[in-house]
């Protein structure tokens, strides 16, 4: 019969382990110069401006008649570098390969000669060590994206004048974005115990996922264009039937409709594939998008026409890029959540799953 | 099962992968207050059973209890002090937060962990250098305070792993004294060491391990009573009558003949006779085997001579040397 362990043990035990997770945090010189270059971003943010005359780079006017604040409102401004200048380019790439090189050997030290002997012999389940651990490697993450969110907040409400709470999105989904690569990372320093070969490993497995993205991105700007060019073609057929049953251009548009069905059939199976590659890994690019649609939804920012993955390649005389894609951002905002996240989530639970049960069989 | 042991195993055995047989069925008993030493040559499987103590490493087979529960059980680990061989704790930490993290994952409440860390730092002299990282401590700085990090939790049982690795010689006698005052607050010390001196002054019992078994424990008096002999030395050589009486040692102008006898009364006739014949008596001494001694003969083939191959080995061509028989 096994003994019970004094009140509140769960609770000190995983509280000792986090506060010495930002112990160790502290000591990291890298977290430091990332929430310095955090602060330079901020700061840059904050010493751009706009007017009635055109765009202020740290005082600096400098005019324009198609960027200023009579085109542009100045909170939208502000909350558009944050998305797509602070979110997607330092949180989602910049912080988090720094975030990545800092927490890499979280595992790989936990699981250490000499390290993990006096862990595992005091009174905490390896499961709950593990995944103690696992979460305090999200803290580096958790605190820079709270930090630069909270002085992104400050600069939009000052300079743009507009106070958004739902800003502060941007940390659970950054953190849950993060959490997809660091589950990844932690398998890989529980099987090889290194923490080179953890971060290696982990930019990779992130490079090929961003590569399957972009490749069912770009295969669904295909297969998208090609089912919109039918439809043009199907739409005109019907026309022309319909003004002129005998009329001789029928047959050729028949013809090209069909060429086109074969296109079309080549775009969906080679998407479909990607789709299948796809479903079960985690969505870090929608994941991080996610935040553009929900601040769109909740604070009213218009994101700007851009240039978008495969834009150029496809459409013709039938199809317009435009439609394409404003038919590509239709189908996004209709990807549901589970797609997104849940299944992201499922990826995540998989391999912390594997991990705990690795963790829990090996001997040490 | 022994009520009164703190640890007991049975049959004990492991297999790593490669059918590498670590241990091959270890029995061991330690019982309440005592300090008890394992030794064994290098991968004689030593480590192995510590690790199975603490779950660092899982048994193939075989069963036991560490504090009369069943090994791995939570809150006999709460009540249990551990330090391993080569431990690394983590260089951003400071001594102070080293032992109080130890204490928090024992599960001590923390006005009882404050008291406990800062009596603790005092213990190991440490107290002054608390406040630093240990990245800046020396090996003998490193070794105290992973000493007061496994002392932290009030343990019954306090399991060290050559603790003395790295210590100069006043931090060793100072190790020493600390583990008998454990013994004498009534602690139970399991020590793992090379170190056969160490383990002689401040074991009451030890076991011997030879290639994952045990071969031998008992007290140090037990195991070597069998070896014990009357040593006589005498100027000149031996007469040639007593060329038989025992092994001969010759050492310059003298030689010594070892009696296989336990008590000097038994010797007593052997140097009359010496003497009658006007052999003159340089030294007769009652002799018993060191630990050393003992130690050696354990991992010594007894067919060849030679050394046996102490370590776990996935063929064994030969077998250990038969354990010694241990009066109760």
């Amino acid at each position: 019969m096994s003994t019970a362990l004094p009140e509140g043990t769960y609770g000190r035990q995983t509280w000792a382990i986090v506060v010495a997770a930002y112990r160790e945090l502290n000591a990291r010189k890298l977290f430091w110069l990332s929430l310095a270059l955090s602060g330079i971003i901020v700061v840059a943010i904050a010493g751009l401006g706009l007017d009635d005359e055109g765009i202020s780079v740290f005082g600096w006017t400098f005019e324009s008649p198609f960027f200023n604040a009579t085109v542009v409102p100045p909170a939208t401004f502000y909350k558009l570098l944050f998305t797509n200048l602070g979110v997607e380019w330092w949180l989602g790439l910049g912080s988090t390969v720094l975030a990545l090189v800092s927490t890499a050997g979280i595992i790989p030290d936990l699981v250490s000669g000499g390290a993990i002997d006096m862990m595992l012999s005091r009174p905490i389940g390896r499961g709950r060590l593990f995944l103690t651990k696992w979460m305090t490697g999200l803290l580096f993450t958790s605190l820079q994206v709270f930090v630069f969110t909270g002085a992104c907040f400050l600069v939009i409400g000052i300079r743009g004048g507009s106070w958004e709470p739902s800003l502060f999105l941007a940390v659970p989904l950054v953190v849950l974005f993060y959490s997809y690569l660091f589950a990844f990372c932690a398998l890989v320093g529980l099987l090889t115990r290194s923490t080179v070969a953890s971060l290696l490993l982990t930019m990779v497995f992130w490079f090929l996922v961003f590569g399957v993205q972009s490749g069912e991105a770009l295969t669904n700007w295909g297969r998208t264009a090609s089912a919109m060019e039918i439809a043009s073609y199907e739409g005109e057929i019907l026309r022309r039937e319909a003004e002129n049953p005998k009329d001789p251009f029928i047959e050729g548009l028949l013809e090209e409709r069909d060429a086109q069905a074969e296109d079309d059939a080549t775009w969906r199976l080679v998407h479909n594939c990607f789709m299948g590659v796809m479903a079960p890994l985690p969505k870090t690019g929608e994941t991080l998008e996610l935040l553009e649609r929900l601040l769109v939804d909740r604070s009213g920012i218009e994101a700007p026409e851009r240039e978008r993955r495969g834009e150029g390649v496809f459409g013709s005389n039938r199809v317009r890029n435009r439609e394409v894609r404003d038919e590509i951002d239709r189908q996004a905002v209709g990807r549901s959540l589970w797609w997104t996240i849940g299944t992201s989530v499922l990826f995540e639970v998989a391999v912390l799953a594997s991990c705990v049960w690795v963790f829990r069989r090996r001997d040490f | 099962m022994n009520d009164t042991s703190v640890i007991d195993l049975r049959n004990v055995r492991k297999t790593y992968k490669g059918r590498i047989e670590a241990l091959r069925g270890v029995d061991l008993a330690v019982g309440a207050g005592e300090v008890f030493g394992l030794l064994g040559p290098n991968g004689a499987g030593k480590s192995t059973i510590v690790k199975i103590m603490m779950t660092v490493v899982r048994a193939s087979a075989g069963d036991g209890t560490v504090l009369g529960k069943p090994l791995g059980d939570k809150g006999a680990l709460s009540r249990v002090g551990y330090l391993p061989e080569h431990h690394r704790f983590p260089a951003y930490l400071t001594g102070r937060q080293v032992v109080d993290f130890f204490g928090a994952l024992a599960g001590m409440p923390r006005a009882e962990r404050r008291a406990r860390t800062e009596a603790m730092l005092d213990l190991v002299r440490m107290r002054d250098w608390a406040d630093r990282r240990l990245g800046t401590y020396s090996k003998g700085m490193q070794q105290r305070v992973g000493l007061a990090a496994s002392l932290v939790n009030d343990p019954r049982l306090v399991v060290l792993d050559e603790p003395t690795d790295g210590v100069d010689p006043v931090g060793r006698k100072e190790i020493r004294d600390l583990l008998l005052r454990l013994r004498g607050e009534g602690r139970t010390i399991f020590v793992n060491s090379h170190l056969l001196s160490e383990i002689e002054m401040v074991c009451d019992r030890v076991a011997i391990m030879v290639q994952g078994r045990v071969w031998a424990q008992g007290t140090i008096d037990d195991l070597t009573r069998s070896s014990k002999r009357f040593e006589i030395t005498m100027r000149g050589a031996a007469p040639e009558w007593a060329v038989g009486l025992g092994a001969l040692r010759e050492d310059g102008a003298s030689t010594t003949v070892a009696l296989q006898v336990a008590d000097a009364a038994d010797a007593q006739p052997v140097i009359d006779r010496l003497r009658a014949h006007g052999v003159v008596i340089e030294r007769a001494v009652p002799v018993r085997e060191s630990l050393e001694d003992l130690f050696i003969r354990a991992v010594t083939d007894p067919s060849s001579g030679g050394t046996l191959n102490p370590g776990a080995l996935r063929h064994r061509p030969s077998a250990p040397p038969p354990p010694i028989e241990v009066a109760s």
